[in-house]
Order: C-alpha cells, then structure tokens, then sequence
C-alpha cells in the first residue's frame, strides 16, 4: 500500500487520534486515503455533496441519515477527525488500544454504538423515538409498497413492545433492552466488520 | 384389577408401567414375528411348488379339493408387512421412551434406540433365525439418510449458517482432511511397530489406513442431530457442528472414492493428489449447483399451484429427492445437494404455498425424519448383533484414541487460526464442546460395509471398529454431553421471540452497516449480500413468486405472520371469547378494505337461520364473557326486555364498562389487520383460503357497524368510539340473539352481531390447528 511512517505525518494528530478512537495506524492512514479520496476538491474537509457521490449510498434507503450523522448538529462540513471519530463507533468490542487508563467509556462499546444507532433514528435529538420518527424509518425501508395503514399498524406493535413508561415513544433505555433480549449476531456489539485492512473479507 | 386404571391417582403412576409392558410384548412380537417370516418363506414356496403340482394334477385326475376357507399366505405380503413392523416397532419405541419420564432425561433417545436395536438383534439370533441385513447400504443411503438430510436443510437458519460459513467450512473440510490423515497415518504407524506376534495388523497397507481413517473421521449429521437436539446449546455452536456434519460429506465422498480406486493398485502420486483437490470442488459446487437447480425448479412450479393445493407439499418432496437422487449418480455430494435445493427453494415455495401445505410440509419431514432418525439406530443396534465381527484390541482402542486426539487437536488448531478473521471469538468452551460434540454415526458404519470383502482383507476389523467408535461417541458422548453443558454453563438456545422491534433493528442495521461499508470503500460482507438482496428482489422474486406476492417486502409478512400468530392465541387461550363477540371478528375480518372503493353493491346478505344448538353455544359465550348469566336465563320476552341499570347486574355493567376501556385500548393496537392487497399471501391466510367456508370479502354496506380504527389518531372524526359499539352490542345481547332474517331496519345491527358470532364459530374452528407452533427456529422471517 506504499504507506510509509512520513505519510502518518500528513494526519494531523495522529497519534491522539489513536489513542482516542483506538485505531491502529495502518487503519487510520488507510481511513485518511479514503477520506481524501472522497474530497474531491481538496479542502480537507468533505460535505455532503461529496458523500452523496458514493454509488452506493444512493440506494440505501437510509443514506441520508447515515450522511447526516457525520455532520454535527448546524456543521456543514466534516474534517477528517469527525470522521474518524464516527467510523470508531463500528470497531470491534474488545481491543481497544488505548494506552493510558482513560476512564470514559471507549469509543466502541456496546452502549456507544447502540447510541449510534439510536440517534439515526432520533433525528430530532429530543432523546426519544416518536411514533413519527419510527414511520419515517420504516417508509424508508419499506418503501412505495406497503400502504399507510400497513406501516401504520407495524410503527404501532414496535412503539407497543417497547414501550414500557407508556409516552408513546422509544428512550433510549427501552431501546438498549429491546436489543438486548435477544443474542442476535447482528446487535452493533458483535457484527461491526470494520478492518479496513483486511481487504475484500 | 379395572379398578386400578380407573382410579385417577393410580393412572399416572401405572402409565410409565404400562408403557413398559407395552415395550417387553413389542419387542417379544417382533423378535417372534420375523424368524416366523423367515422360516415360513421356504415353507410357503415349497407350498406354492406343491400346490403347483396340484394343479397340474388337477387338470389331470379332477379330485376335488376342500375349498380352504382360510389361508395363510405370508410370503405374498412378506416384504412390506417387515418393513411396516420394522416401522411400527420404530415409533412405538419412540412412544414408549417418552412415556418413562426419568429415561428419556437421563440418556439420550439414540443411545435407547440402540439397545432395542441389540435387543431385537439379540432376539432373532437367540430365535436361531439369520438377522435381516437391514443396514443395506442402499437402503440406508437412499431411503434413511434423504428424510432427515432434508429436514435439515428444509429448516436451516440461513442467517446463522451464512454468517459462520468460513468458520464451519473450515472446520468441515480441513478438520476432517487433518483427521482422516492423522487417524490413517498413526494407525498404520502403530500398527507397523506392533510386536511381531502373529497380528494381521502388520499386512494392513497405507492406504487402507487411510481409507479407514477417512470413514471414521466424519462427523455425522444423524447422531449429532440427536443428541443436540435435546441439549438447546446456544444457536451458534449448534450451527456449527451441525454445519460441519453436513458440509463434510463433499469431503468423506472424494477421500473415499479416492481412497478405494487407489488401494487397488497400491500407489497414489502427487497428480492423483491433485486430481482429489479438483474432484474434491467438483463434488462439493457440483452437488450444490445440482440443488440449486432442483431447488429453482420447485420454486417455479410453486408459483402455479394456486389451483392445486393439495399437492403442494409433494412438489417439494419429490423435487428434492430427485436432487438427491441426480447428485448421486455424479457421484456428487448428495446431501450438499439436498441442502442447497431445500435452501433455495424455501423462501420462494412458502410465498407461494397455503398455510397448510405450510404445515404439511413441517410435519411430513419432521414425522419422516424423526422414523428415520429411530429406525437408523435400531438398524445400528441390530448390525451389530449381526455383523461380522473380529476384534483386535490393539486396532480398535487405538482407533478410539486417536479419533479423539485428532477431533481434539484438530479443532484446537483450527480455532486458533480461524479466530484472527472472526470478530465473535470462540471460547475455550466453545471449543470444547465443538471437539466434544464430533460424533460418529451410521454413515461411517453404511461406508464400511459398502467395502468390498475380497479387496480389502480387513473389513472386519474395519467394521467392527467402526461400530466401537460409533458406540463410544454416542454412548459415552451423547450421554455426558448434557452435564457437562450445564456443568460449564454453556449458554442455551435463548428461548425468547423475535419482536417486531428486532425485526425492524435487524434490517435497519443491515442498511447501516453497508452504507458505512460504501462509505469506507470496502466490499465487505453486507455489501455483497446487500447486492445479493437486490438482485433477488429485482429479477429472482418476480420469476419465482406468483402475482402480487413478490412485491411483499419482508418485514410485512413478518408482521401479519405473527398478528395471526396472536389472533390465533388469542382465540385459543379463550381470548376470543373475553373480548365481546361483536368487536374481534368485525375489527379483523371487515377491515379488509381494498385500496380501490368497494363494489357498491347493495344487496341485502341473506343470513342463515342458527341451529338451535349454535345459538346455544354462542349464547354460552356471551354468557360466561360478560357475565350476564342470570340477565338471560329471566329474560323470556327478547324483544323489549333493555338493559335496567338498577338490576342487580349494574356492578357486572360496572366491571364491563372498565374492561372496555382497557379493551379498547389493546384493540387499536392488536386487533387491527390494516388494508392490504386482496391477494396478498397473508390475506388469504387470514380467510384461510382452502376452507371451503371461507370468508369471502363482503361488500361494505351501511347496515353492517364496520369499526374503523385510525391509528394515527385516535380523536380523528373518522374513528368510531369503540365503546358506542360495545353499548349497542350490549343492548343487542338484552334482546337476546335474533337469528331471523333482517326485518328491515330492526334489524340493521343485527345482522353484524349474527355475522360476527358465526365469523367467530368459524374463527376458532379453522384455526383450530395452528400447526407445530412450539419451534420458533423454523418460522424466522428469510432474511438471507
């Protein structure tokens, strides 16, 4: 990959980076190409037009959420530690290379990541997944096919199973034991498949 | 004596003895019956020689004969009467095991069914009467092994196994290559430096070590399917070595054909090594091109069988057998093939099937497997009272030894590097219980016996050993394995339901994960089954889905799949019955609106006249549903009689009034079916289409109270307040049930009330059966 310790020297505070996202430096120079290979116009920042030319973001029907939770709240643009700092949310559990004891929570536990999810659902940041939040997801996924009534009626039995304090909407807390009942493989603890460097697996 | 099974405290216990009993006769039956068979076989032909003769006389000399009134002629019905005994012995072994409660915990169901085996093997030699060879290789490969191999590839978790294929291919290949050449290679290692006493161990070639050795070191879907049925291990590990036991049988197939045309001449070079890597892809792609194939097939046929119901189930049976069948004459992996065509063609075949094909399907290979499943271990047990034996201590406890080391080092090694790509490490009990759970089975016993006696001098032995190993595993394995589990706290198969909340997260991280996997530029995993997942839903389920059908995403059938679940329960748990009759059927069944405007018709229905003892149950459930029991019983003028609130039911009112309330609340959320396409797959379940009564959508029209729940809000002008609805179905109730014809607009609520009571009658019949609805594996929605 022609990586040499020199190229290291273009990422600004790397190695805070690494401490801080748990990234190792082949990761997070692999990440800097990417990223600068998204900027199109070499500002060293990326906005959301530059996401949008990913093919494949496109398609997904939750794309745009997925661009927006690079973009802090009121930013119009995303440096290179931002985004950094988002992808960390998908290592894996359990090796985290920090050096020094931090005491805060790493980047990659299960609570941050479950977070990170719950905030693509939350657009409005108001802590809580309304029953409006909940449809416009399920629009998304669903798309044209279903009727109103259908997404309706599924939007109400989930806000139903979760909702234990009765307000009609998901917190947090009823979000994380939703997950947690079930073991499943694909809860962001367990299925986040970012090594960048492992090439096509 | 009567009085003991009559008493009900001593029928319980007289049961488990009674089951007993049931067993001794059983077996003394069979044991009888099948040397009776043998020995009145030679009999009977020299009979039909004589009675030949007779004839023959007869057209000569005339004599007249007595008519024989009753005949005995068994040889005419020979063959199918043993197997349906052999068949019927199976499952009243089964039977009998369940019924003693404290057995079936302690020891597993195979290890019982092989000391009936040895049992009933015992009997026939005590009988003097040669033991039918029933572990005919060909009978076992095709006719005992397809069911079960079917079963299990019908029912595969796909989401599981296609996320830890890397793991279980590594472990089914290369752990059974490392086996089967450990096992050979020290054998003959072993058996080369035996002290020079006359052993015929020292004649043993290379080769046929190592052919031995690759019989021996498959693990075998049939006894691990056994045993790890009844220990609930967590879903990972269990698709793990189930995974392994059936993917390795592309990998027993090449080294032992390799291994017979080789031992002949003695000699296999480095090309023939090759050659076995080529074949061994062919084999292993080759029988899973063959399924898949097969598999498309029966998905296309699926797709006109609207008019054909009844024969469904069929298509998928004889079109995965015919995979089977095609991938063995290639000499192909049969079971790959098998898996592959029962994988493929599931989600396509349950778009297109009913309900109940649905669940004839379920039961047939469940029923199928499971007499295959018992009667493989009775045929084991009974082989090896049979079988040719010769034992040599030093072969068989070596042979025992080493496929224990080898399972040992072998899964230990391969977890340790297969442990860098994964991101759920296995554990140190994780491994352990993989090694521990390698069981061996009756595919290595049907290999052994498949080899030929005159090229292989050993065979014997070979068997002999085979069968050592096979008890060994099973018995002592089979039987520990559950302790232990417990003793290491394994995790267990976590028991709770998928929600609807999982369902909507699973597909939502899905989206996530891959958008993030574009976003870094790296074509990993959900990127490949993202693109797997367009390209079917674009071009495969449009070919392969009837009509409207292939347009229903995923998470909508899995949402009417499990408010019919509830509807269902609900019904069955007397649920049905606590709501008042007028709302469930009315609020589920009549809001089948089509998305188009009704047919204006205003044709009055013709309501049938209730029989009089209908009319009875129904005013039974209303009795005991809103507790107005004595209201009814005095009411003898129907027709004026209203609800006095100052009677002595006004606190029964009291309490209905709060039912309602709380009612109405778990109405707007479960009860409501909302609108969807009239073909819909989940419609028709709904009116349970191949019901001859089925409920055919009525025409919307003003007499009938339709209750329309809008969800979005409950205030909206258009909701009628479900209460309104209940008080008026009240005071219907106090005018007693009218099952006349409307007389104008009298009865214009009537005849919702009578409708929705028959609904209701039909409701609970038909769903009277929802299938085998205790295993919640088989119904996880597809989601590849």
């Amino acid at each position: 990959m022609g990586s040499s310790s020199s190229s290291m020297d273009h990422i600004p505070n790397a190695e805070e980076l690494m401490q801080e996202t748990g990234f190792s430096a082949a990761h997070l120079l692999r990440l800097y190409e990417r990223f600068e290979f998204l900027d199109k116009d070499q500002t060293g920042e990326l906005r959301p037009e530059d996401f949008g030319a990913i093919g494949g973001l496109a398609l997904n029907p939750i794309g745009d959420r997925i661009i927006s939770a690079f973009f802090s709240p009121g930013q119009e643009t995303v440096d290179f530690p931002s985004f950094v700092r988002v992808l960390a949310h998908f290592r894996p559990n359990g090796t985290n290379r920090t050096r020094n004891g931090t005491q805060q929570e790493p980047v990659n536990s299960r609570t941050r990541k479950l977070k990170f999810a719950f905030q693509l659902y939350d657009q409005d940041r108001d802590g809580k997944i309304s029953r409006a939040e909940l449809l416009q997801v399920l629009r998304a996924m669903l798309g044209i096919q279903v009727t109103e009534e259908q997404l309706q009626s599924i939007a109400e039995r989930a806000i139903q199973e979760a909702d234990l304090d009765r307000d009609d909407a998901i917190s947090f807390d009823e979000f994380k034991k939703v997950q947690q009942v079930s073991p499943h493989p694909q809860t962001p603890t367990k299925e986040t498949p970012l090594h960048p460097t492992e090439g096509g697996r | 004596t009567f009085h003991k099974y009559l008493d009900p405290s001593g029928f319980g216990k007289s049961l488990p003895e009674q089951g007993l009993l049931l067993l001794v006769v059983l077996v003394l039956l069979e044991g009888s019956v099948l040397p009776l068979g043998a020995a009145s076989s030679p009999d009977v032909s020299h009979q039909d020689d004589s009675h030949n003769h007779k004839v023959a006389d007869h057209g000569v000399n005339a004599t007249k004969k007595v008519f024989p009134v009753l005949d005995v002629d068994y040889h005419h019905i020979q063959t199918p009467f043993e197997i349906s005994l052999w068949v019927l012995l199976a499952s009243l072994m089964k039977l009998g095991f369940h019924l003693i409660p404290r057995l079936s915990s302690i020891v597993p169901e195979s290890c019982l069914l092989i000391v009936v085996g040895l049992l009933v093997g015992g009997l026939i030699k005590l009988a003097g009467e040669q033991v039918p060879p029933v572990l005919d290789s060909r009978l076992f490969f095709l006719c005992l092994l397809p069911p079960i191999i079917l079963d299990a590839g019908y029912f595969l978790p796909i989401r599981p196994f296609m996320e830890n294929v890397g793991t279980i291919l590594m472990f089914a290949v290369v752990g059974t290559v490392w086996n089967a050449f450990f096992v050979g290679g020290l054998l003959y290692a072993v058996c080369q430096i035996q002290p020079a006493n006359p052993s015929s161990l020292h004649s043993i070639e290379l080769l046929h070590c190592l052919l031995f050795g690759s019989i021996i070191s498959a693990v075998d879907p049939v006894a691990v399917l056994a045993v790890f049925e009844e220990i609930h291990i967590n879903e990972l590990l269990h698709i793990l070595v189930f995974g392994e036991s059936l993917l390795n049988d592309a990998v027993t197939v090449v080294l032992y054909h390799l291994f017979v045309e080789y031992a002949g001449v003695g000699t296999v070079t480095v090309m023939d090594g090759f050659l076995g890597v080529i074949s061994f892809l062919v084999v292993a792609l080759g029988g899973v091109l063959v399924g898949a194939i097969y598999g498309i097939l029966a998905a296309f046929t699926s797709r006109f069988t609207s008019h054909t119901r009844v024969i469904e189930p069929l298509f998928v049976f004889v079109y995965s057998y015919m995979a089977y069948l095609s991938a063995e004459m290639f000499h192909l992996s049969g079971i790959m093939a098998l898996i592959a065509c029962g994988a493929v063609m599931r989600p396509y075949v349950e778009a297109n099937i009913s309900h109940k094909s649905h669940t004839t399907i379920k039961y047939f290979l469940k029923m199928w497997s499971s007499v295959s499943e018992t009667l493989i271990f009775i045929f084991l047990g009974v082989a090896t009272v049979d079988g040719p034996h010769s034992w040599n201590w030093t072969f068989v406890t070596v042979t025992v030894i080493l496929c224990l080391v080898a399972r040992v080092i072998g899964v230990v090694g391969l977890t340790y590097i297969i442990n860098k790509f994964r991101i759920v490490k296995l554990t140190t009990k994780d491994q352990f219980i993989v090694a521990y759970g390698g069981l061996r089975g009756a595919i290595a016993f049907s290999l052994g016996f498949l080899l030929d006696q005159n090229q292989f001098a050993h065979r014997k032995m070979f068997l002999t050993a085979i069968i050592t190993v096979i008890f060994f595993t099973v018995f002592v394995q089979g039987m520990t394995i559950k302790p232990l589990v417990e003793l290491l706290a394994v995790k267990k198969k976590q028991e709770a339901k998928r929600s609807i909340n999982e369902e909507i997260h699973t597909q939502f991280l899905d989206h996530l994960l891959t958008g993030i996997e574009d976003i870094c530029g790296h074509y990993g995993h959900h990127h490949w089954k993202d693109k797997l997942n367009r390209f079917n839903k674009k071009y495969v389920k449009k070919c392969l889905i009837a009509g409207e059908r292939s347009k229903e995403p995923q998470l909508i059938a899995f949402y009417h799949k499990m408010e019919m679940k509830q509807a269902i329960e609900l019904v069955e748990s007397g649920g049905g019955v606590k709501l008042p009759s007028a709302v469930p059927s009315t609020v589920s069944m009549q809001n089948i609106q089509p998305k188009k405007p009704p047919p204006a018709k205003a044709a009055e229905r013709a309501l049938p006249q209730l029989p009089k003892g209908r009319e009875e149950e129904i005013r039974k459930i209303l009795r005991s549903n809103l507790q107005r029991t004595r209201q009814r019983l005095r009411s003898y003028n129907r027709h004026t009689l209203v609800a006095d609130p100052y009677e002595d039911g006004f606190s029964d009112l009291l309490i209905k009034k709060q039912k309602m309330i709380e009612l109405e609340k778990k109405m707007n959320n479960y009860l409501t079916v909302p609108a969807a396409p009239p073909d819909s797959p989940t419609m028709c379940r709904a009116r349970l289409a191949s019901d001859p009564q089925a409920y055919s959508m009525k025409p919307v029209s003003d007499s009938v109270p339709v209750i329309q729940v809008d969800l979005a809000s409950p205030q909206s002008p258009d909701s009628v307040n479900v209460m309104d609805e209940f008080r008026r179905a009240n005071q219907e109730e106090d005018q007693g049930l009218m099952m006349k014809p409307p007389q104008g607009s009298s009865g214009s609520n009537k005849p919702g009330e009578a409708d929705t009571t028959r609904d209701q009658q039909r409701l609970m019949r038909c769903l009277s059966d929802p299938g085998p609805s205790a295993d919640e594996d088989e119904d996880e929605p597809f989601l590849p």
